[in-house]
């Protein structure tokens, strides 16, 4: 999959960079020890200059979720993935809350929001895509 | 990078003016171009963007104020320079009846740092024909062309004057990989002028608006937008209102 910056959304791009890379670490893409792409590879993948790939991954670094190795290039750390997927759960879930805020204001009714949520969660039971579907 | 780290400043311009007989193209730009950042140059056609490149280049002579390109005046020392500075035209300039390797054996002779193992590298990597001539190329091979070998003497600075325009939407993807490719690397400052605010919101350190032969404004793109998305969109809001109150 490739990473791609939308310099449309609202999103600054090291932050999109940022989100992209968490996902691929939070749901096992890259795994504890795995080399991210390098700075000029993935400049060149997304599309974006590749100061804004270094922003992201100094980011990424004061998280814990990367960390260079002089040279060698960007590891995903051992408590990486464990980082990622609280990292990405608390945003997703923010997001989740702030849309329930935004149905309840525009009338939704409770009951029917809760089949909703009911609804799409049977689909696909305890999946951390669904969730993330769901919320962004 | 923190605003009180000092940046060596690659180009510094103090109230350059150029007039063409009675035009006034550039009224008194002042402007600094920090060193390893990509600055992109906004502004409406006719408003002196290209004129600045030239000026940089030495390729024309400025009517008033002070020019340093990397400490030297490209006026007087545009030889030393042009080692040092490559240009990318918006038009391919190279002779029509040319072939790359035509083109490169020219360059050569006047480029004291030409490496002819990194003019191939490039002409390989950005797949430039070498059996055609300029006058049968596309635009976008042109383009191509003219990248490779601005790049091929490994430049300190780079100026690219919109070097989109009038490309496909898959040949500008495959040109702006290849000028994003160039920005990395190597501590290398670039001053690009463009019209494509897609461009500029994906590549653009820094963002200079040139209205009226003027710099009206100019900082990091993340100035240009409260929360640090600089979006197309914002930018022409930017470019917009910057035109709007200098006309006024």
């Amino acid at each position: 999959m490739t990473i791609r910056v939308d310099p449309t959304r609202a999103t600054p791009p090291s932050r999109q960079l940022v989100e992209a890379v968490l996902d691929r670490i939070a749901c096992g893409t890259w795994s504890a020890g795995d080399r991210l792409p390098s700075v000029r590879g993935l400049a060149a993948e997304a599309l974006v200059n590749p100061n804004t790939v270094g922003k992201a991954y100094r980011e990424l670094e004061v998280l814990g979720v990367v960390a260079g190795r002089n040279g060698a290039g960007v590891f995903v750390t051992p408590e990486g993935p464990d980082t990622a997927r609280t990292e990405r759960r608390q945003a997703t879930l923010a997001a989740l809350h702030a849309a329930v805020e935004a149905a309840l204001a525009a009338g939704h009714d409770a009951a029917r929001l809760h089949r909703a949520v009911a609804q799409r969660l049977g689909g696909a039971e305890g999946t951390e895509g669904a969730k993330r579907r769901r919320a962004s | 990078m923190s605003p009180l780290q000092a940046t060596p400043v690659a180009i510094r311009a103090r109230d350059v003016q150029m007039r063409f007989g009675r035009t006034r193209v550039l009224q008194g730009v002042d402007l600094d171009v920090p060193e390893g950042a990509t600055t992109v140059l906004l502004g409406s056609n006719g408003e002196g963007k290209t004129t600045l490149l030239n000026l940089c280049l030495g390729s024309l002579a400025r009517t008033g104020g002070a020019l340093e390109v990397l400490g030297h005046d490209p006026q007087t020392r545009g030889a030393a320079l042009r080692a040092q500075v490559g240009y990318v035209p918006s038009t391919p300039d190279a002779y029509s009846w040319m072939r790359i390797g035509d083109w490169f054996r020219f360059l050569r002779a006047h480029y004291p740092t030409w490496d002819d193992a990194r003019a191939q590298e490039l002409v390989e990597r950005l797949d430039v024909p070498t059996n055609t001539k300029f006058k049968q190329m596309s635009r976008g091979q042109g383009m191509k062309a003219m990248l490779a070998a601005a790049l091929a003497p490994s430049p300190r600075v780079l100026l690219l004057d919109e070097p989109f325009g009038g490309l496909d939407p898959l040949v500008r993807e495959e040109v702006l990989r290849n000028v994003i490719a160039a920005l990395g690397g190597e501590p290398r400052t670039v001053l690009m002028c463009t019209h494509d605010l897609d461009v500029a919101a994906r590549v653009a350190d820094r963002i200079a608006v040139l209205v009226e032969g003027r710099v009206v404004r100019e900082g990091p793109v993340t100035d240009f937008a409260d929360d640090g998305a600089a979006t197309p969109e914002r930018l022409r809001d930017v470019l917009a209102a910057a035109t709007a109150k200098e006309v006024a």
